[in-house]
């Protein structure tokens, strides 16, 4: 899987459900979506576990941080880092 | 926390019982030995800064073991901490900061190193603010208000010693406790379940702020630190259920079999969650508690696990008052409905902004009420039942939040024209917050720059978790008010769909 491909799915989920009919065009690599409150502690949670299953991510080997997650661009390079699947 | 006396004590424990453990914070457990060396050190670095005796300083309450020392340090020194949230954003931080004539900005490493930034001083910010007192108060805290600027309110110390006694006479607590404590830092129910169980010797789990809504997690730290004492907002008590559901356990004593004390506290326990809790805290005699920052705890209330109906908060504990005031403020005598006002031994002398004083308490036969804004029932045995708020607060995840204050902090935004906030049932937070906005004309604002503007004024809480951003005028009622009721009709006929 590309970057582009694991940024993209990654960008539909989190605007699927997290910004669900909203104009989300504006939202960039680099948009910061816990300061912002688009994702709270419990959505991260949920993201995590979707990425875990999404990407074959062994989430119990690995320390997260809330940075991790803080834009679409940190969450695409932990995906990245760790997904087997993913090839750079 | 907010005492003198307090530090003295937990640095006596350091002394003679240093091996004691006094927090488990994640993988580490410090004594009271290691408490103490921290907070020595701490006072060391504080005494370098050679800050003018009294002077106030901010501490962002991050829960870790080496913010508590600091701020055991900062009551030894005889300063005065302003402790907020740390995700209070930047710009309401450094108001409150200015408002309360604060020095320098203190943060701790994980390896006890303090970092200082001096506060440029703003007279014009502080004008109105009275300067904090640390003879009364070592301790600010802020209202969990949803306002951009929080209101800061002195704990009093000797508020702080009274309530510390009488927690300990309640509960029968001993050095033997162990507590969790749940709630962030900066939360008045910190003055519970970390700062009394620190004056006592006790231990203290701290629930990293990271991990809060980890079921598993959560159930994993309550079962392997075998707590004493609980204290917590309905969430934390469904989370501790569903992370412990088909662990293995003594079907004999649930899986918190160890818990004496199980407080509810901070929302309505939902009816669906008291029978399930029961069980998994068979040990447990269960209070309903109520208070808030102002006025610490008010009322408690010993709960019948069999019991059905609303769950009342119970009756006025030991030293307070009550009093119930009808539509026309007059006092109501017996069984009746109306606005509560509390006068509790634990309570501020005032906020630090002068001007809110005159509204917020109310002086009666000499004692001074406050206004709490909740509408309780009180019946002929003198037994208050809470039946909401007298003015615009919801609760979100447990925090008390002002929907009018999240919406004039939409409405500062120079491209929002006007903005209404509605509180949606969440089965998880219990209410989450909607947003309907008109944009002005010709503006490209969107809901992502909205939230990034909320995110710097507000509370992470406090920010709606939906926007619905619009050029259309709000819909309004006959008499022209938003018509806040459609809005939210709306919002739900759309999530249904």
């Amino acid at each position: 899987m590309s970057t582009t491909d694991i940024a993209g799915q990654i960008r539909a989920y989190v605007v699927g459900q997290f910004l669900a009919g909203e104009d989300a065009s504006d939202l960039t690599g680099d948009y910061d979506l816990i300061e912002s409150g688009v994702i709270d502690s419990l959505g991260l949670v949920r993201l995590l576990s979707h990425l875990t299953q999404a990407f074959d991510i062994p989430a119990d080997d690995i320390e997260f941080t809330p940075d991790d997650f803080r834009t679409l661009d940190s969450i695409t390079a932990l995906v990245e880092a760790h997904a087997p699947a993913a090839v750079a | 926390m907010p005492s003198p006396r307090l530090a003295e004590t937990v640095a006596v424990h350091g002394h003679q019982r240093p091996h004691s453990i006094a927090l488990h914070y994640n993988d580490q457990a410090v004594t009271y030995g290691r408490l103490h060396d921290l907070t020595e050190s701490l006072r060391g670095q504080l005494h370098r800064l050679g800050l003018p005796s009294g002077s106030t300083v901010c501490v962002p309450a991050h829960k870790t073991p080496q913010t508590i020392a600091l701020l055991l340090a900062v009551f030894h020194e005889g300063l005065v901490a302003l402790a907020p949230s740390p995700d209070l954003g930047s710009a309401a931080r450094e108001r409150i900061a200015r408002q309360a004539r604060v020095r320098q900005l203190l943060t701790v490493d994980a390896d006890g190193v303090l970092d200082a930034t001096p506060v440029a001083p703003d007279e014009d910010e502080a004008k109105g603010f009275a300067t904090p007192d640390p003879e009364r108060t070592r301790l600010l805290l802020t209202t969990s208000g949803s306002t951009g600027t929080p209101k800061i309110v002195p704990i009093e110390s000797a508020g702080f010693e009274a309530f510390a006694d009488w927690a300990v006479e309640e509960f029968g607590l001993t050095p033997g406790e162990t507590a969790f404590s749940y709630a962030p830092l900066n939360f008045d129910l910190a003055l519970l379940d970390v700062w009394t169980f620190l004056r006592l010797g006790a231990s203290v789990v701290l629930v990293d702020k990271e991990k809060a809504t980890d079921a598993g997690h959560l159930a994993a730290l309550a079962t392997g630190h075998r707590l004493t004492f609980v204290q917590g907002v309905p969430m934390m008590y469904r989370l501790l259920l569903e992370g412990s559901a088909g662990r293995p356990e003594d079907p004999a004593t649930g899986a918190f079999g160890t818990v004496r004390h199980a407080i509810f506290t901070g929302d309505r326990l939902p009816a669906d969650l008291l029978a399930p809790i029961a069980s998994a805290f068979s040990g447990a005699a269960f209070h309903n508690v109520f208070g808030c920052t102002e006025t610490n705890d008010s009322f408690i209330h010993r709960v019948d696990p069999a019991a059905t109906g609303p769950m009342p908060i119970g009756r006025p504990l030991r030293g307070t008052e009550a009093l119930v005031l009808d539509g026309d403020g007059q006092r109501v005598d017996g069984a009746g409905t109306g606005e509560l006002l509390v006068a509790t031994p634990f309570q501020t002398r005032g906020y630090l902004r002068e001007e809110l004083n005159g509204t917020a308490f109310t002086r009666i036969d000499g004692r001074d009420f406050y206004r709490t804004g909740d509408i309780v029932s009180r019946d002929a045995d003198g037994l208050y039942v809470l039946e909401g708020r007298a003015d615009w607060h919801v609760k979100v995840r447990g925090v008390r939040t002002n929907l009018q204050e999240v919406e004039s902090v939409l409405a500062a935004h120079p491209d929002v024209a006007e903005a209404v906030v509605v509180p949606l049932p969440d089965p998880q937070a219990g209410v989450r917050l909607h947003a309907h906005v008109t944009r002005r004309p010709g503006t490209g604002l969107t809901s992502l720059r909205l939230r990034t503007h909320s995110g710097r004024h507000l509370p992470r809480h406090a920010i709606p978790a939906s926007v619905h951003l619009t050029d259309a005028p709000l819909p309004r009622t006959s008499t022209g008010k938003p018509d806040r009721n459609l809005i939210k009709q709306n919002r739900l006929k759309e999530i249904d769909a």
